[in-house]
Parts: structure tokens; C-alpha cells; sequence
């Protein structure tokens, strides 16, 4: 279990154990290359959510077109994987995905969320992708526990 | 001046749910066609007031509410949402109303509060 989350530096950190001096910078060269390995960014992170829906979409959608006995599948596997990935990276939140695919013909959509939470640590995330002939929106709203 | 319900109950009642957010619904687009300069100011009423219905309820919930108007034109449209939380106590609603038009989906998620 990493420990959290007091705003500290590596080098800090390590130094409260009375390790000495050239363990400290050794196990500060190594929390750098491991990134987290003393401490876990808390907080909703936008930029790492995004980055796995955009994956599970094209993984999931990719080149295809739309194919109305096919999109029932789409839609259940994009948000499966996405949640799969997101409790993967082991923060203390509850999830919500929801998922859109429309067909792309011409005709108007509007969406529109709103939310009623702690916006110190809970936050969202939406992604819209298309191809030629299929819109993708999927948001994520996650809510700290 | 309205006050505040502090109900006992922790769970989460859909039934309660979806008629008020049938009610808000009705309210904003009820006898309306489609109108793409309008449906801008519609979906964020819808939601708006939904969630001011929750609120007003008094529990402790994080609500999610979230309002799709698609103009009826033929095209194919599908959604799917998936949860991660205390089955036990969170919850989700989802309405769906159409009428000559346009079709409007809304989906209330409920999440309840550690006190």
C-alpha cells in the first residue's frame, strides 16, 4: 500500500527516517524513475482518464462503421474496459461511465451533465471521437470516497 | 419557503426519482418540436431543475445528472452506463421520453455521502 499523501518532497520524506546521505539520494533517484513509489497523487487526474478512454474506444471501435447489431457490444465493452482500467489505478473513488454512439446522418444532439458534489476532489472527464460514420462521447464522473 | 426534508432513509428510491424528473421534463420540451437554436437552453434547464429536485430532498447523496435530446431523424443512437460504487446504497434512473420530434434520455446517479 503507497503511503499518502502529505505534500512532501522525496528527499524529505526520507530524510524524517534518519536514512543517510547517500541512501536518501539513492532513494530519491529512485522514487523519481519510479514516479510514485513513496507517494500517490490524490485528486481526480484528467489527463490519465482521458488517456484510457481514448484507448478502449479505438480498441474497441477503430475503423469500423456503424453497424446497428454491433453497437450494443461497442457500447458495453468501451465502458467494461474503461472501468476495468480506471480501478486498476487503485485511487479511493466511486465511477461513473456512460457512453454515446451516434450515427452520423445529419441529425442534432445536445448533452449536457450537471452534478452535485465536493469539488475539491471529485471531477469528470468527457471524450468525444468520431470516425466517418459514428460519433463516440463517453464521460467519466469520479467521486471521491 | 420551502424547507428541507432530513430523511432517515439511506438508500437510493428510483420510483421517486423518475416521476419528478417525468415532471421536469414535460415542463421544459412538453409540446415543443425540435429546435436546434433552443435545445441548447433546454438541456441545461432539464438538468438544472432535476437536480434542484434532489437536493431539495435532503439526503445524503453526490448526484449525477445527465440530459441527451436527440432530434428524431432516423440515425441510430445508443448509450451504456457502467458503475463503480456501493451497490448497497448508490443508485442510478434513467428516464426516457420522446415525443413527435426528438427524443430526450435522462440519467440520474445517485452516490451516498460517508457522514
Amino acid at each position: 500500500m503507497l503511503l499518502h499523501v502529505f505534500p512532501v518532497t522525496y528527499f524529505e520524506f526520507a530524510c524524517r527516517l534518519r536514512f543517510p546521505e547517500s541512501v536518501v539520494r539513492r532513494l530519491c533517484r529512485l522514487a523519481s524513475f519510479n514516479g510514485a513509489f513513496f507517494i500517490q497523487q490524490a485528486g481526480f487526474v484528467v489527463e490519465d482518464v482521458s488517456t484510457i478512454i481514448k484507448e478502449s474506444v479505438e480498441a474497441t471501435i477503430g475503423g469500423n462503421a456503424y453497424q446497428h447489431n454491433r453497437v450494443n457490444q461497442w457500447t458495453t465493452s468501451i465502458v467494461e474496459q474503461c472501468l476495468s482500467q480506471l480501478s486498476k489505478l487503485g485511487k479511493p473513488f466511486k465511477y461513473i461511465l456512460t457512453c454515446v454512439i451516434m450515427q452520423k446522418n445529419g441529425a442534432g444532439m445536445q448533452t449536457a451533465s450537471t452534478c452535485f458534489w465536493d469539488n475539491s476532489t471529485d471531477g469528470s472527464c468527457t471524450v468525444r471521437w468520431e470516425n466517418k460514420s459514428v460519433y463516440c462521447i463517453v464521460s467519466v464522473f469520479g467521486l471521491a470516497i | 419557503m420551502e424547507e428541507y426534508n432530513s430523511g432517515e432513509e439511506v438508500s437510493f428510491n428510483p420510483d421517486e426519482i423518475s416521476v419528478s424528473v417525468k415532471e421536469c421534463v414535460e415542463g421544459v420540451i412538453g409540446g415543443t418540436d425540435y429546435n436546434q437554436s433552443k435545445v441548447n437552453q433546454w438541456t441545461a434547464s432539464i438538468v438544472e431543475h432535476s437536480l434542484t429536485h434532489l437536493v431539495k430532498q435532503g439526503r445524503a447523496f453526490k448526484y449525477i445528472v445527465n440530459c441527451t435530446i436527440m432530434q428524431k431523424s432516423g440515425a441510430g443512437l445508443h448509450t451504456a452506463n457502467s458503475c463503480y460504487w456501493d451497490t448497497a446504497t448508490d443508485g442510478s434512473c434513467t428516464v426516457r421520453w420522446e415525443n413527435r420530434t426528438m427524443y430526450c434520455v435522462v440519467s440520474v446517479f445517485a452516490v451516498a455521502v460517508a457522514l
